[in-house]
C-alpha cells in the first residue's frame, strides 16, 4: 500500500502500532538513572575542594576521620550547603517542567508557559511585595504567615494572574491561544512594571534580596527553605498525575473530553490551582527561572508522544536532572563567583524556544 | 430512549433553538435534517449537555443535567462536527483515548485489541501507527469515529442501550466511505442502539434514517418517517429550492444514487 510506504519513510513512530508506551516507559527509566547520576555530580562537585564521596563514606561506615577540623569543614559544605542546593534543584526542575506540561495541556498549546504568560512574573509580584513591603504596609500579612507570607504570596500572585488569563483567553468553551499569549504578555509586562514600583521603593538592603529575583538563582538553599516549600511542591505533584487521562483527552477539545466522561471544570480548577501552587513556591526560593517549562515537555513529546501519563513523570525526571545540571556550569564557569542560573537556562532556552516556533509553524498556528 | 421537551438555546442573547421536542428511539436512526444556520448542530450540542438549554433531556429515563460526566459518557459517545489537535498523537493514541471514559462493553483483556477493530471498521486497518495530523480530512473524520466506537462500542450495556450522536458523519467522505460509515450507524441501531445523526445529503437520509427531525429557523417543522416528510412542499419550504421528489433527471443526464449500492 502506497500509505505504507510513506509511513516507512517518514519513520518517526518506530512502533508500528503507533504504540509508544514502551518507548515511554524506558525513556522514564533512562531519565531515573539520568537524575541520579545528576545528583551525584551536583553533590560531588563545587568551588570547595570537599569530598562529598568521603563525607558519605565516612558516615556509611561510621569510621572516625583523620583529620577532624577538615571532616568538620568538609561536612558542612556537603550537608549544609550542596545538598539542600541539589534538593532544592530537584524540586524547582520538577516543578517548573511538569507546571509547564500541565499548563500546555491545559491551553492545548505547546507553547504555554508560565514564565512566557506571566504566572511567574504574578509570583514574583507577590513576592517582591512581602520581602518590600513586609515590614511596612503588610506587617499583619508577615507577622501572621511567618515564614510562610512569602511562598504564599507567590503562590496568591501566580494563581491571579493564571484564572485572569484562562477568563480573558477562553470564550464558549475554546481558548484562543492568540488572546492567551498576547494577554500573558500584557498581564506579564504590567506584574512587571508594579514589581519595578516596588523595587523603586527599596531601600538598598531589600535590593540586595532582590536581585536574584530578576535573574533567578538557587544560591538561597537552606534546609528551612526547603522545609516550607518543599511539602507545598510535593504535594502539587502528586496531584498532576492524576489529571495526565483527563489532559489527555483535553487534546480533543474541551466538548469532547466533557462527552468522553472528564469532569472539565474540576479539571481545569484542580490543574490552574496546582500549577501556580508549584510555580509560586519555586518562584519564591530560587525567583523567575524561565524556559525549563517549555523545553522539556517539548523535548519530551518528540521522544515519547504527548501521552501525559508518561509525560508528566517524565518532565519532573527530566527538569530535576537539566536544573541540576545548569546549576552545576552555572556554578563552576566562572567560579568562585557564580551566574545566576536564570541566566543560563534563559541563554540556552531562548534560541530554543525559537527553533520550536520555527519548526512547528504548521502546528502552532495562532 | 431520549426524549427532549421543550429545547430553547440561546447564544449571546440570540436564540438559536426554540421549543423543540424531539425524541429518539433505541434500534432507530434519528436524523436531524434542515439548511445551514436551522439550528442542526446546536440541538445537538443541547442534547449531548455541551450548550446550556431550558426544557429537559432525558436519556433512558434519567435527566441528563442531574447525570456527572462519566455517566453520561457511559450511556452515548459524540462525533463533533471537527477536531482540532493540539499535540502529535498517532492514530492508536486518538482512538483509545474512546477507552478513557465509559465502558466499551467488552472483557477487560479484549480493551486492548478495541482501538485495532474499530479502525478496521471504518476501513483504516494499518493506520494505527500514522500520525493523526498528516491524515487527509476525511481519515481524520474516520479516526474520530472510530474514537466514538471504542467508547460505545456494545449498543447495548446491562441491559440498556446506549447512543451515538453523529454532526455530520459523512460531510468529508467519499461515496464509499460515506456508505459504510451509515452502515456502521445502522448495524448499532439494528443491534439494540440507538442514533442521531444530521445529515445533509437528502437521498443517504431517505435511505438510513428510520426517523426525520426537519429543523427550519430554529424551530421544529416536521417529524416522522422518511416517507412522511421528505414531500415536495416541505422541502420548497425549509430548503428554498424547488425541488421535485422521485422525479427523474432528463434521458441523457447521469445521476448517482447511493440506494444503487450493491
Amino acid at each position: 500500500m502506497a500509505e505504507q510506504s510513506i509511513d516507512g519513510a517518514a519513520g518517526r513512530v518506530t512502533a508500528a502500532d503507533g504504540d509508544r508506551s514502551t518507548r515511554a516507559r524506558i525513556t522514564i527509566l533512562l531519565l531515573s538513572l539520568a537524575l541520579a547520576l545528576s545528583m551525584f555530580l551536583s553533590l560531588t562537585s563545587g568551588a570547595s575542594d570537599a569530598s562529598a564521596v568521603r563525607v558519605i563514606r565516612d558516615w556509611l561506615t561510621g569510621a572516625s576521620p583523620a583529620d577532624a577540623a577538615l571532616a568538620a569543614r568538609d561536612q558542612l559544605i556537603v550537608y549544609d550547603i550542596r545538598m539542600p542546593r541539589v534538593l532544592l534543584g530537584v524540586l524547582i526542575g520538577a516543578a517548573l517542567a511538569v507546571s509547564g506540561a500541565v499548563m500546555q495541556g491545559l491551553f492545548r498549546n505547546p507553547l504555554a508557559d508560565p514564565g512566557l504568560i506571566g504566572v511567574s512574573a504574578g509570583s514574583s509580584l507577590g513576592a517582591v511585595a512581602i520581602i518590600v513591603l513586609g515590614t511596612t504596609w503588610l506587617a499583619p500579612v508577615t507577622l501572621a504567615l511567618g515564614a510562610l507570607a512569602l511562598p504564599l504570596a507567590a503562590f496568591f500572585g501566580g494563581l491571579a494572574v493564571t484564572l485572569l488569563l484562562y477568563a480573558i483567553a477562553t470564550r464558549h468553551g475554546r481558548t484562543s491561544v492568540a488572546t492567551m499569549l498576547l494577554a500573558g504578555l500584557a498581564i506579564g509586562a504590567l506584574a512587571m512594571a508594579l514589581t519595578g514600583i516596588l523595587i523603586f521603593m527599596a531601600d538598598d538592603r531589600q535590593l540586595r534580596d532582590l536581585a536574584f529575583w530578576q535573574l533567578g538563582s538557587l544560591a538561597g538553599a537552606t534546609w528551612p527553605k526547603i522545609g516550607t516549600i518543599g511539602p507545598v511542591i510535593v504535594l502539587a505533584l502528586a496531584t498532576m498525575p492524576f489529571l495526565a487521562r483527563g489532559l489527555n483527552a483535553l487534546a480533543l477539545g474541551e466538548a469532547t473530553a466533557g462527552h468522553l466522561g472528564i469532569p472539565v471544570q474540576r479539571l481545569k480548577y484542580t490543574a490552574i490551582v496546582g500549577v501556580s501552587a508549584a510555580v509560586g513556591a519555586s518562584v519564591a526560593v530560587s525567583g523567575g527561572i524561565g524556559f525549563i517549562g517549555i523545553v522539556v515537555p517539548h523535548l519530551l513529546r518528540l521522544a515519547m508522544g504527548p501521552d501525559n501519563r508518561c509525560l508528566l513523570p517524565a518532565s519532573a525526571l527530566l527538569g530535576a536532572s537539566l536544573l541540576l545540571l545548569t546549576d552545576a556550569v552555572a556554578r563552576t564557569i566562572v567560579a568562585p563567583a557564580e551566574l545566576p542560573i536564570g541566566i543560563v537556562t534563559a541563554v540556552a532556552g531562548a534560541p530554543f524556544f525559537l527553533w520550536i516556533l520555527l519548526r512547528k509553524r504548521g502546528i502552532v498556528d495562532l | 430512549m431520549i426524549e427532549a421537551c421543550d429545547i430553547s438555546v440561546a447564544i449571546g442573547g440570540k436564540r438559536i433553538v426554540s421549543h423543540v421536542d424531539f425524541a429518539a428511539r433505541p434500534g432507530e436512526v434519528t436524523a436531524i435534517i434542515g439548511p445551514n444556520g436551522s439550528g442542526k448542530t446546536t440541538l445537538l450540542k443541547a442534547l449531548t449537555g455541551e450548550f446550556s438549554y431550558t426544557g429537559t433531556v432525558a436519556l433512558n429515563g434519567r435527566d441528563l443535567s442531574a447525570m456527572k460526566p462519566v455517566e453520561a459518557a457511559m450511556l452515548r459517545a459524540v462525533l463533533p462536527q471537527s477536531t482540532s489537535l493540539s499535540f502529535p498523537f498517532t492514530v492508536r493514541e486518538i482512538v483509545r483515548l474512546g477507552l478513557i471514559g465509559g465502558r466499551s462493553g467488552v472483557l477487560p483483556c479484549e480493551d486492548a485489541r478495541l482501538p485495532e477493530r474499530a479502525l478496521a471498521r471504518v476501513d483504516l486497518e494499518g493506520f494505527a501507527g500514522r500520525f493523526y495530523q498528516e491524515l487527509s480530512g476525511g481519515e481524520q473524520q474516520r479516526v474520530q469515529l472510530a474514537r466514538v466506537l471504542c467508547q460505545v462500542w456494545a449498543p447495548v450495556l446491562e441491559g440498556r442501550p446506549r447512543y451515538l450522536f453523529l454532526d455530520e458523519p459523512v460531510s468529508s467522505l467519499d461515496v464509499k466511505h460515506q456508505l459504510i460509515i451509515m452502515n456502521i450507524a445502522r448495524d448499532f441501531a439494528r443491534r439494540g442502539g440507538g442514533v442521531v445523526a444530521i445529515l445533509h445529503d437528502l437521498n443517504l437520509t431517505a435511505m438510513y434514517a428510520d426517523r426525520i427531525f426537519v429543523l427550519h429557523g430554529g424551530q421544529l417543522v416536521a417529524a416522522g418517517s422518511p416517507t412522511d416528510v421528505l414531500k415536495d412542499e416541505l422541502i420548497e419550504k425549509v430548503f428554498d429550492c424547488r425541488l421535485k421528489v422521485g422525479a427523474l433527471p432528463a434521458a441523457n443526464m447521469p445521476f448517482v444514487l447511493p440506494q444503487s449500492a450493491a
